[in-house]
């Protein structure tokens, strides 16, 4: 007996499809008034228009936005990583209570709500005599991404075959030498996966920055916030959001895709069935499971 | 990898990290809470449980108020979600053979795009002339400029948003724990003679529950902590503890009193943590176990 009558399938492929829609419905309402020639989003639709995208992109207001919020993902994206990997690497060495403490630690970002996370990093500037800074929201931005980091690195590392990197020490490698030429090209895949949501986290974080970025120099989303709340300038914010939600979806299947096929890569490498029955085991979307706290 | 003993200390450096800007942070935050300090300059710096009292038994009712309907959105969104998110997970964990990730790749995509973005659209779809309202107004369904009031800031548009948020996060776990389920046991199950339904409700639910509860604290500690959704499409009466927070930081600052309902809001989430840990922990451990 199958687990699901046929109906029940049927049942349950149509709860799933709606699902689907109802997901995809607001995102596709913003790519419709962005085209749309009236400056209010209602219907019915008044006509075909690029005039948003041309007032978006000649706001410099906006274009510096996105430019910061780039620079600062970029940047918190780069330093998580690296630190995700020392992380990683230092993690794999202990065992027992060690080990569930420094996880325990290292994942706390998880569970702090991000609110309380903004102020008390503003106390802290405010403390230090520094005030608001874009450093400071990289720093902050860098602290909420490291478990992400680590969440994605570990297992791709752990699933690596130590022989490799024991022939390459007895060859004569230094373990630095090792690291960078055995270990690192291996962990390839997890770190661009790694890299890329560290990027989305943080070039769409609000809380932190609304709180650090000095006035004057608000990241993307703190100037969506702002300008939401201001009609004349919602279509523009319409505009450079539905391109914004076409690119992500678009990295969200590149990146999956990638993986995906350099994960084959070496699993054909390898090729031995031990190895592809772990491959199979995590072929679960990495980035998903590490996006545990919003 | 050859052991070695000095490897360890490499996670020095991320702990650091994160006790430099996690940790001090917070214990800024705590010192404020008690008075010894304060953003007021000249305003007297010493021990005071005063703002605490005040919150937790005296004249700041509105807070716990805000706290008590917070924690009510938070549970309500929580477990309609999780209930809502099994059948997704279900699906494809016992339908969709062959297609199982590009479905779930397709589920989780909405996730990775920005988040104010989709509160936004949402706040578009629900607002008095949005376009909820307009299509009712152009069917003839409602007259022309009368809107449905419930539609936005109101407790349903906080919900529903924070609903569509999380849900497909909240299958993720789900689905993961249905994947790796001994399917054996469910062909025993029908061997033995129970039905479909019986299988369901006897065997597979109770081997999916540490799935469904990781979902459920999935969303529940986010949601904690919200305040943005409550800002875009909240009304006054809608607003969450993390809203009350963020405005005595901001509108109109008095950091101790704020302090004192940041300690109260992390104190919250890390019982929840706490409570629920040992279902996140076991995943975590697997995750950090060798060779399992």
């Amino acid at each position: 007996m199958r687990p699901v009558s046929r109906i029940g399938s049927a049942g349950l492929a149509f709860y799933f499809w709606a699902f689907v829609l109802f997901l995809f419905a607001p995102l596709v309402v913003l790519l419709i008034f962005s085209v749309n020639s009236s400056p209010t989003p209602t219907l019915p639709l008044s006509g075909f228009s690029t005039e948003w995208f041309h007032q978006a992109f000649s706001n410099a207001e906006l274009t510096g936005a996105l430019v910061r919020s780039v620079f600062i993902a970029l940047v918190a994206a780069a330093i998580a990583t690296a630190l995700g990997i020392v992380a990683s690497l230092g993690l794999m060495a202990l065992r027992g209570r060690a080990l569930s403490m420094a996880l325990t630690l290292l994942l706390l970002p998880l569970v702090v709500p991000y609110i309380c996370l903004a102020v008390g990093l503003l106390i802290l500037v405010e403390v230090l005599g520094s005030g608001p800074s874009l450093i400071a929201v990289v720093l902050g931005h860098c602290v909420i991404v490291l478990p992400f980091a680590i969440l994605v690195i570990m297992p791709r590392l752990r699933s690596l075959d130590p022989a490799m990197n024991e022939a390459a020490l007895d060859l004569g490698a230094s373990s630095f030498a090792a690291l960078r030429l055995i270990t690192l090209p291996l962990l390839a895949p997890a770190l661009v996966s790694s890299g890329i949501i560290c990027f989305v986290t943080s070039f769409d974080e609000f809380a932190i920055a609304s709180f650090l970025a000095p006035s004057g120099q608000p990241t993307y989303p703190v100037f969506l916030y702002a300008s939401a709340r201001t009609p004349a300038l919602l279509p523009e914010v319409i505009a450079v959001g539905a391109l914004i939600i076409a690119g992500s979806l678009l990295l969200v299947m590149l990146a999956e895709g990638g993986r995906r096929w350099a994960e084959l890569r070496l699993v054909g490498a390898n090729a031995d069935t031990e190895s592809v029955q772990s491959e199979a085991e995590d072929d679960q979307p990495p980035a998903t499971v590490a996006m545990a706290s919003g | 990898m050859r052991r070695r003993p000095g490897k360890g200390a490499l996670v020095l450096p991320p702990l650091l990290f994160v006790v430099a800007l996690l940790g001090v942070p917070v214990v800024f935050i705590a010192l404020f809470s008690v008075g010894l300090r304060s953003n007021i300059p000249g305003a007297p710096v010493a021990f005071s449980l005063s703002n605490w009292s005040d919150f937790l038994t005296g004249g700041g009712g509105a807070f716990r108020g805000r706290f008590v309907y917070s924690m009510e959105v938070a549970v309500g969104v929580s477990v309609v979600t999780t209930i809502a998110a099994y059948p997704l997970a279900y699906f494809l964990s016992f339908v969709a053979r062959r297609r199982t990730y590009a479905l779930l790749l397709l589920l989780l995509a909405p996730f990775f795009t920005s988040y104010l973005l989709r509160v936004i659209a949402w706040q578009i779809i629900l607002n008095s002339s949005g376009v909820v309202n307009s299509l009712l107004w152009g069917m003839h369904l409602r007259p022309q400029g009368d809107p449905v009031s419930w539609l936005i800031y109101s407790t349903f548009s906080v919900s529903l948003v924070l609903f569509y948020t999380w849900i497909p996060f909240v299958s993720l776990p789900i689905f993961v724990v249905l994947e790796n389920m001994d399917h054996a046991l469910q062909e025993a199950a029908a061997d033995l003679g129970a039905s479909r339904m019986a299988t369901f409700w006897k065997v597979t639910v109770p081997l999916s529950l540490p799935g469904v509860i990781a979902g459920f604290v999935f969303v529940l500690i986010p949601t904690t902590g919200e305040f943005i959704t409550p800002l875009l499409v909240g009304g006054p009466n809608n607003q969450l503890f993390g809203n009350s927070i963020q405005a005595f930081f901001s509108a109109t600052p008095d950091w101790n009193y704020g302090s004192v309902l940041a300690i109260a809001l992390i104190v919250v989430v890390v019982v929840l943590t706490l409570l629920f840990g040992r279902f996140l922990q076991t995943d975590l451990r697997a995750e950090a176990e060798p060779g399992r």
